[in-house]
């Protein structure tokens, strides 16, 4: 059981403000954990070096104009696609870094160099269209990633379970028309939270219809809740499904610590959503699954236990002890998602069977 | 490190030194300062304070000045006890915290859990709670994160009810260790601390009763060395110093720079990788039992050497690895590698007749049962140096009395030795080694602006220190700090001012809160270069 380990300073380079919740510690108080726990010394755990995507790899996903601008407004070392997305010196290269961090976790995954993998990698990229970027994205790493697998290896159908707590818009958009990559999001409710989008009822068009699936949640909720769309949505569905790869999305914004967002999940939800991917990918995908890094902006009380639940899943570890420090209050409420889960299966009920 | 240390200023006082390096066989000495080696002694190991108070007796007798101002040691002891498993169990108590379960943390004989947890910024998070029994005298406590706050382990050892024989304590096991690894020192450290502080009491008291008042001080197994107090500390820091010693030695006395550094002691034979001029170093050395997460120098320890008995075997005869007392000719009661060479006309200080004697008594002429006793020990050494060896071939330098008959045949025998460089003074080349050695310490600073407090880490007690709140340091200043932080701990250490420093990483960022900058995180980490002190290359005036 090895789990390839995606990880590079240069990931720190990359910067909004230095004040902005999308921080290069975001990365380092996790990296922090990982080596007092001793993970990084496991030779169960193979650190793989990423390399930057090249021009074309970009090319199967991305707009030439958009990359251009990007690529200048990075030379400039200053600009922004959005309010709070900017761009600065290092954004072109780390951008670049970043989706070559998950084209390497993949192509490690299905060239069997390891079991499974954990791409923690910044800046994130399920926000970013064909042509624009917004949400702290540039590169839809992910897309450019699966892209380039599909293009060079047999892996034809891929799982995406994007489980960050914003909508990833743009990895929907990417995929919409594509039934080779199944988008399933479970998101916080996105008359509540930014990007918005992420409806029920936005399901894939063309040959895409019904390989989008959308899960918006209400606020704070829980691991109990979340459990409940694993076994009524999400399994269902992959075994109907029937991929070759299972990618997830790690947003760990669910966190109920998370400053931005409004959800309930704990470190142990952490470790039983990361559970029933890894379930999923033994029984459909022979054990492919990948993991890479997205949201998450509790620092402190909320990366270093939420990513070491994921990874220490990964790694069939013991993880009965990972939780947050009694300091941070867990949370209380726990909203019903039931009439969610009715309307989910409502609007998917012509292409899968959710009984 | 070849980094000109060595050239002393004017305004430095010469500084007499005594190394003693106690083997199996025998404690050898030097006194040295800069400008050369003025005595040597060897007598025979028998008990540790006689054996000493000899040493300084026949140094005292051999040198015109006997004012000596540092005493070094290397002793084997803690690792003989380990490999012979003599040393005591262990309660390991352990503060895990929230994350990986605790069970990979469990290096005692027994392992008890307590809650409580320090974050990684050194907050305690959860108050300490502890109320098992521990069933051995021997303890050691280890905390996760307790190298960013030692509060924890020194609360739930201050409560140990009766006066236990050793506890160590994570934080004072030194600094860059893991939770996993610090509880696996932290064990090795408590375990060592019986055998090493009799060994220790037994020192000073030579050392007194030879009436010089001089600070005493030990090699570590990665070439550099520790006062006796953060020795006593952290004795596991003892394992491979034998080794150390004798790599130490043979690079100052031939500036070797490259190859492989090989000690025939009586009991053993200590072959070690030289890199870049200095002893080859590796981490996380164990011995017996005993497990660590310090470094140590690249060495094996062949257990053959000049008192080796030979005995028969099925099919001939052979190196029996174990030494029963000196050699037929020189007193001894059984055959050895040393009757060997008497017998081959090669090294003959002893009874050519006895050694014949005692090899005939085996059972065959003596001659064959020779020569396939020496052929064996060329080829053990032989597979020792070429599995050391990084480019195939290279250079030896040889080591202990036996060196000026074996060198040689060494570099003869072996295909991958290059050349064989026997010093002046290579019978007591380890004693040499203690000699050169430079206090250095691992040090790790920890700064977090926000909460006001900087944590550094090294030997012995952690020390916990406020800083400016809301500061931010500049590149150039962490440099200065934690360069500052290892020379000072070299000095809690034994070690001289104004040595070089090495500053192995250096890492900070800003903590967020509300949208605000409130704090600097830094996380730094130095040493003062390990280095060799003196050169006699040329031999003493």
């Amino acid at each position: 059981m090895t789990m390839g380990l995606i990880y590079h300073e240069a990931y720190l380079r990359h910067e909004h403000t230095p004040t902005h919740p999308e921080r290069r510690e975001r990365l380092q108080y996790t990296m922090d954990q990982l080596r007092e726990e001793g993970v990084l010394d496991d030779p169960a755990v193979r650190r793989l070096e990423p390399v930057e995507v090249t021009d074309e790899q970009i090319a199967r996903v991305h707009t030439d104009d958009y990359v251009e601008r990007l690529r200048s407004m990075s030379a400039t070392g200053s600009g922004r696609l959005s309010a709070d997305t900017h761009v600065s010196e290092h954004t072109w290269a780390t951008a670049k870094l970043a989706a070559g961090g998950v084209l390497r976790g993949l192509e490690a995954v299905e060239d069997g160099t390891v079991k499974n993998a954990f791409v923690m990698s910044r800046p994130g990229g399920h926000h970013a269209f064909a042509d624009d970027g917004h949400g702290f994205c540039y590169l839809n790493n992910t897309a450019v990633a699966i892209r380039h697998l599909q293009a060079t290896t047999d892996v034809e159908r891929v799982l995406i379970w994007d489980w960050d707590a914003h909508h990833g818009d743009g990895t929907q958009s990417i995929f919409y028309e594509d039934p080779s990559v199944l988008v399933m999001s479970t998101h916080q409710d996105g008359r509540t939270l930014f990007p918005g989008t992420g409806a029920v009822d936005e399901v894939g068009e063309g040959a895409g219809a019904g390989y989008n699936v959308n899960v918006p949640l209400p606020p704070k909720t829980t691991d109990e809740a979340y459990m409940q769309v694993v076994e009524e949505i999400f399994e269902p569905i992959a075994e109907q499904y029937d991929p070759d790869l299972v990618f997830v999305e790690a947003g760990q914004d669910n966190h109920f610590t998370d400053p931005i967002t409004d959800l309930g999940v704990t470190a142990q939800g952490y470790v039983a959503l990361m559970k029933a991917a890894v379930d999923v990918a033994e029984r459909m995908a022979e054990g492919d699954v990948v993991a890479s890094l997205a949201g998450g902006y509790g620092i402190e009380g909320g990366l270093p236990y939420t990513n070491l639940a994921v990874i220490a899943t990964l790694l069939d570890y013991e993880t009965s002890n990972i939780r947050e420090p009694a300091i941070y209050e867990p949370p209380t409420e726990n909203p019903d998602v039931s009439s969610v889960l009715e309307s989910v299966r409502a609007a998917q009920e012509p292409y899968w069977n959710l009984l | 490190m070849g980094d000109g240390s060595h050239k002393v200023g004017a305004r430095y006082r010469t500084c007499v030194i005594v190394g003693i390096d106690t083997g199996g066989t025998n404690v050898d000495g030097v006194l040295l300062d800069e400008t050369g080696i003025c005595g040597t002694a060897k007598v025979p190991n028998t008990e540790t304070r006689a054996s000493i108070e000899e040493v300084l007796e026949a140094l005292r007798s051999a040198c015109d000045r006997f004012d000596v101002d540092r005493v070094v040691v290397a002793t084997t002891l803690v690792v003989n006890a380990a490999v012979q498993d003599r040393l005591p169990p262990c309660t390991n108590v352990v503060i895990p915290g929230p994350g990986l379960g605790p069970e990979r943390s469990f290096y005692g004989a027994e392992n008890h859990v307590a809650a409580g947890a320090v974050d990684h910024r050194g907050r305690v998070t959860e108050p300490l709670e502890y109320d098992a029994v521990p069933s051995y005298d021997v303890r050691a406590v280890t905390a996760k994160f307790s190298d960013r706050n030692p509060e924890l382990e020194r609360e739930l050892a201050a409560a140990f009810d009766a006066d236990p024989q050793a506890v160590a304590l994570g934080n004072e096991s030194g600094a860059g260790l893991t939770f996993p690894e610090r509880a696996a020192t932290t064990v090795a450290n408590a375990r060592s601390k019986p055998v090493f502080s009799a060994y220790e009491r037994a020192v000073e008291q030579a050392i007194s009763s030879a009436g010089l008042d001089a600070p005493v001080y030990y090699l570590k197994g990665d070439g550099a060395m520790l006062g006796s107090e953060a020795m006593s500390t952290t004795p596991a820091h003892t394992i491979r110093s034998g080794s150390a010693a004798s790599a130490l030695g043979l690079v100052a006395l031939t500036g070797l720079a490259a190859g492989i550094a090989v000690d025939i002691g009586g009991t053993t034979t200590d072959v070690s990788r030289i890199e870049g001029g200095f002893p080859a170093t590796e981490p996380d050395v164990s011995e017996g039992d005993l497990e660590t997460a310090y470094e140590g120098v690249t060495a094996t320890s062949l257990p053959i050497g000049g008192d080796t008995r030979i005995e028969p075997t099925d099919e001939g005869y052979a190196l029996a690895d174990e030494r029963m007392g000196d050699a037929a000719a020189l007193g001894g009661d059984v055959p050895t590698l040393t009757d060997a060479l008497h017998v081959l006309g090669i090294f003959q200080p002893g009874s050519v007749e006895d050694a014949r004697a005692a090899l005939q008594s085996l059972g065959g002429d003596p001659e064959p049962i020779a020569e396939t006793a020496l052929a064996e020990f060329e080829r053990r050494v032989g597979v020792g140096i070429e599995t050391l060896q990084t480019d195939g071939s290279s250079p030896i330098a040889v080591g202990g009395t036996l060196a000026p008959i074996l060198g040689p045949r060494l570099a003869e025998a072996v295909d991958s030795v290059t050349r064989a460089e026997i010093p002046g003074y290579a019978d007591v080349a380890g004693a040499v080694g203690c000699g050169v050695a430079r206090v250095s310490v691992e040090t790790a600073v920890h700064i977090d602006t926000q909460r006001g407090i900087k944590t550094v880490t090294a030997v012995g007690s952690e020390r916990v220190d406020s800083v400016e709140r809301g500061r931010q340091f500049t590149d150039t200043e962490v440099r200065e700090i934690v360069a500052g932080a290892a020379q000072e701990a070299a000095m809690a250490a034994g070690g001289e001012e104004h040595k070089p420093v090495q500053i192995q990483a250096t890492d900070g960022f800003s903590v967020v809160e509300r949208g605000s900058v409130v704090g600097q995180i830094i996380n730094a980490r130095a040493r003062v270069a390990p280095g060799i002190e003196r050169w006699y290359e040329e031999g003493s005036p």
